[in-house]
């Protein structure tokens, strides 16, 4: 076999059960931290169509926008700052560029300003950064970050004018930008200002598919044991549940040579089940609203005992969770799923590629 | 037969040379040969004491130079001709601006005196000049008096900084700026550009290391890397 893939690469999964009674419980936590998230994966075993109060969830997602060619320091300008940082839970990410080898900034909703620079831009850009911790012996990347909410930052101020400066004068860093913010009033959420009306801007929805699979093999899962004998190793699972997502047999037929997947031991047939798949730029505050929603799914009696949630990370966003920083080493996986059960107990799986800290 | 030769017979420039017969009986003719021998030398030795003829025999050495006092003296002299040394220099602070000379209207004049001279070096400055010949003209020329800004470094505080060049030491450039501040930057690993009539030169500090007046004499070789 080629050495090269002999070898893969290495990740980190880490695997944590609970109960959402519980007060100790940080799924929320979990939810919250992970900013920019680019896809929504809904598996409901024994279900036909999707439940109207999941629909009428989805369908009140955040509305985002997909800003072309903008130079960043228009969002420092003071009106823009003020309509959006300073408004809070604002969330901006550039868009069709890659973490290993262009230049990224991204907004976080907690007011901070991340810059992932290559080695030309950070000596001419003049702005104080650190080496990033994914270099080679030389530093390839640079990390800044710019408080936008610190009281050094205000307009008018020295460093304040430094970065503006640096941004618009030195080298002037023009790029296309997906930018959403959430927020609790009707009207409000994601009116774009008027500072960046002028540039070409698109208002998108996120974007739904649903689709129905019939008698497919699947695990039986019991929340009761982790050790015992409902217990399914979570990488089997996960290889399993990715599979059915992508349309995989997973029958380990003698003729077939393609895939070597097969289901994990102790399974039934489904007679049917519903893939529902969300993808843009997705809102922590919307997936837990979503979660929610899937929480009361079990409040009916259903046939099946179990539902995953899974909820993929953009490839190319310089963090992963909270301030963590998030490379592309050969695939920039930083992803978690929920698996929740009828009693409300949840298995949580977070996966994060090589170039990545461990996920909290 | 034998050859009799010697030393202070040699030097007063005769050769004696004495050829004795090989069928030797110690007959008449020998005891004559020996007397005739012995009368002839004391004929011919120089009239000097038998004291002085041995000294003569001695080899004696000449020493021709003598190495000691002379480095004493030697290196003095040179001393006293270099000048103050750099302690002294640094004690009387010959280079040192004193804050009332920090002041940026005080340099312009310079400024416009550099333009001048780099004008004329470069015979005019039009815009259909080479900027290759341009270019090696700069390279040997001086720059106390220019504007001088940091393009890129290594340390992102030093990016940015411009102003009119006070002093060019062999690592550090020292420039004033506009709100009057002295800020000495050191050449290495930093790119600075220089505007003159709309040329603009990017200077390479790091291959920049030498006296301004040393740099006259010095030819450029592209060797290594320009990255930072």
């Amino acid at each position: 076999m080629h050495p090269e893939l002999q070898q893969s690469p290495r990740n980190i999964l880490v695997f944590e059960k609970s109960n959402f009674m519980n007060e100790k419980s940080r799924h929320d936590l979990h939810v919250l931290k992970h900013y920019f998230n680019y896809k929504v994966s809904v598996f409901i075993p024994e279900c036909g169509i999707l439940p109207s109060e999941l629909n009428d969830a989805i369908s009140r997602f955040t509305k985002y926008y997909l800003v072309k060619d903008l130079p960043v320091h228009e969002l420092l300008e003071e009106e823009c700052l003020e309509k959006t940082v300073k408004k809070g839970r604002f969330y901006a990410l550039s868009y069709n560029r890659r973490i290993d080898q262009d230049d990224v900034v991204a907004i976080l909703p907690t007011g901070q300003m991340i810059l992932s620079v290559n080695k030309d831009t950070y000596e001419q850009l003049g702005l104080e950064g650190k080496e990033s911790q994914y270099t080679h012996k030389q530093p390839m990347r640079y990390v800044v970050t710019v408080d936008l909410t610190d009281k050094s930052m205000l307009p008018g101020s020295k460093r304040y004018n430094r970065v503006l400066w640096a941004l618009k004068e030195k080298v002037p860093v023009k790029m296309d930008f997906l930018l959403a913010r959430h927020s609790t009033e009707a009207n409000e959420g994601g009116m774009l200002p008027s500072c960046l009306s002028q540039y070409h801007c698109r208002e998108l929805q996120a974007s739904i598919s649903t689709q129905k699979l019939s008698s497919l093999p699947y695990p039986v899962l019991c929340s009761c044991d982790i050790r015992g004998e409902g217990y399914c190793e979570p990488h089997q699972f996960l290889e399993w549940l990715g599979a059915v997502t992508m349309e995989i047999d997973c029958n380990n037929d003698a003729t077939s040579f393609m895939s070597t997947y097969s289901c994990p031991e102790q399974h039934n047939t489904l007679s049917q089940a519903l893939l529902c798949s969300i993808t843009g730029l997705l809102l922590p505050e919307d997936i837990q609203s979503l979660l929610e929603k899937l929480r009361s799914y079990f409040e009916q009696p259903k046939l099946t005992s179990w539902l995953s949630l899974v909820v993929h990370g953009f490839a190319d966003s310089p963090v992963s969770w909270g301030m963590e920083e998030h490379g592309f080493h050969k695939g920039g996986e930083n992803f978690y799923g929920f698996v929740v059960f009828g009693n409300q107990d949840y298995w949580l799986h977070m996966g994060t590629g090589a170039n990545d800290g461990c996920p909290p | 037969m034998s050859v009799l030769l010697t030393d202070s017979v040699l030097k007063a420039g005769k050769i004696c040379l004495l050829v004795m017969p090989l069928k030797l009986t110690k007959s008449q003719d020998e005891r004559n040969a020996e007397a005739f021998t012995s009368t002839f030398l004391k004929k011919s030795l120089p009239s000097m004491g038998p004291e002085a003829i041995q000294q003569a025999l001695l080899h004696k050495a000449v020493v021709l130079e003598y190495q000691h006092k002379r480095t004493g003296t030697g290196t003095r002299k040179r001393a006293r001709a270099r000048g103050l040394a750099a302690r002294q220099r640094r004690e009387l602070s010959l280079f040192q601006l004193k804050p009332e000379h920090q002041k940026y209207e005080l340099f312009v004049p310079l400024h416009e005196l550099w333009k001048q001279y780099i004008r004329d070096l470069c015979n005019g400055l039009k815009p259909e000049s080479n900027p290759q010949m341009i270019q090696t003209k700069l390279l040997k020329a001086d720059f106390h008096g220019a504007i001088i800004s940091v393009v890129r470094s290594k340390c992102p505080s030093y990016v940015g900084a411009t102003g009119i060049l006070v002093q060019e030491l062999k690592h550090v450039f020292k420039i004033i700026t506009k709100e009057d501040k002295l800020k000495v930057i050191p050449k290495r690993n930093s790119v600075f550009s220089v505007e003159v009539d709309g040329f603009v030169s990017h200077i390479y500090g790091t291959k920049f290391q030498l006296r301004s007046s040393e740099r006259s004499a010095k030819k450029f070789k592209a060797k290594g890397t320009i990255d930072l």
